[in-house]
């Protein structure tokens, strides 16, 4: 059975009403059994929940992934801030559809520049060579640390957007150290990271639209290959 | 670093462990939570200029909360796209089930602790509320905002959420008492 001043308490309870209420209701559960047992349930569970539940934090990993998505974030936001004339943003809405058509063209345009522009040119490639530069700093550059590819693999499966080769080359010298989650392109990249002498190789993959995304597919050191 | 990412850094970032813990109770899975709070982070900078003086925590956990209903409904839709190999292709799907995934055990670690299986055991709406009202100590206002419904409905989903614990919780117990010897 329930006071019907039960929900007044639990309110009272959360600190949500004023004081001539909270007197108010005070004065009542004096003389009430059920709302004094209420309270006492309701300090329990708050008590218990607090003191009890894990207490989930974020991962440096995703720390870091956060702090690279902003980065790529704050570099393509300064791209665009260079190109010529108005900032797509700020074009107003009406000319939108009368200019549907002749955006549609400058992306198609874009697009068979972005493809035909030799590979260094590519705003992709710093993309990949920050994520490069930027794994090699302190606790970036392995989610998954292992050296075993059945390891490696499946851990990929839950993180990322593509299922990425992992293949074990310890014997010709690339040692397997593990696999990370990366933001290129907009999607969830895989990268498997081998070691190679003094050498940090880290492998991108992503699925990129019908390309293969493989073009630029390898770094060692900072030089490519 | 322009000043837009600095201020992002001041206001927002220190509610990350906040987004977590709630996209972490929302979700099944840490990776679910890691992915949703990532994008949460992401439009989040992206939409910074419209917090201007709201409340950063609350409105953070709104845009949390969008980002793992948008992931739930994508989930069945999207498709996890295999990079051909030859060496893909004789090892096989197989593969993934083989070696548990290091988070997916600590989950199995969790469900030890009485209360995380417990809350687990709530509803989604139930989990939800309690969280927000008891871990992050939000008032009823701020609740209301972060998860889309009146002042009024955040009362009596806490109260059902409260007594939805606290029979699961009492189940338990009796449960374990018979258990002992």
């Amino acid at each position: 059975m329930q006071c019907p001043e039960s929900m007044r308490v639990q309110a009272y309870f959360d600190g949500e009403v004023d004081a001539v209420v909270a007197a108010d209701i005070e004065r009542h559960v004096e003389g009430c059994e059920h709302c004094r047992a209420q309270l006492q349930d309701l300090e329990r569970a708050r008590t218990a929940l607090r003191r009890e539940l894990t207490d989930y934090r974020a991962s440096p990993a995703l720390r870091a992934r956060i702090s690279a998505a902003l980065d790529q974030e704050d570099s393509s936001r300064s791209r665009q801030r260079k190109l010529p004339g108005r900032a797509p943003w700020r074009t107003p809405p009406f000319w939108l559809g009368a200019m549907g058509g002749v955006g549609a063209s400058a992306i198609a345009a874009a697009l068979v520049v972005l493809l035909l522009t030799p590979l260094l040119n590519n705003p992709l490639v710093d993309d990949v060579v920050g994520a490069h530069l930027r794994s090699l700093m302190p606790t970036h550059l392995i989610d998954v640390v292992s050296t075993d590819k059945h390891t490696v693999k499946p851990w990929f499966a839950g993180h990322t957007d593509v299922s990425p080769v992992v293949a074990d080359f310890a014997e010709q010298g690339y040692r397997l150290l593990g696999g990370r989650a990366d933001y290129l392109d907009h999607q969830r990249a895989a990268v498997v990271v081998y070691q190679h002498g003094a050498h940090v190789i880290n492998v991108f993959s992503w699925a990129a639209d019908k390309r293969a995304g493989r073009n630029c597919r390898a770094w060692r050191g900072s030089c490519a290959i | 670093m322009d000043d837009k990412r600095g201020r992002f850094e001041a206001e927002v970032l220190p509610h990350l462990d906040a987004a977590y813990r709630f996209a972490r109770w929302l979700s099944r899975s840490p990776a679910e939570a890691d992915d949703a709070v990532q994008e949460a982070m992401l439009r989040a900078f992206r939409g910074f200029d419209a917090l201007r003086g709201s409340d950063a925590k609350a409105w953070l956990l709104t845009i949390v909360r969008n980002c793992h209903s948008t992931a739930m409904r994508q989930q069945q839709r999207r498709v996890f796209v295999p990079l051909p190999a030859d060496d893909d292709a004789q090892e096989g799907e197989a593969m993934i089930a083989a070696t548990p995934d290091p988070q997916e055990s600590a989950i199995g670690r969790d469900d030890e602790r009485t209360l995380d299986r417990l809350m687990a055991s709530l509803s989604a709406e139930h989990r939800e509320v309690l969280v927000l009202r008891e871990i992050e100590d939000m008032d009823y206002r701020e609740i209301a905002a972060v998860t889309g419904v009146p002042i009024g409905t955040v009362m009596s989903r806490l109260a059902r959420a409260r007594a939805a614990l606290k029979s699961r919780w009492r189940e338990d117990n009796e449960a374990e008492s018979h258990a002992v010897p």
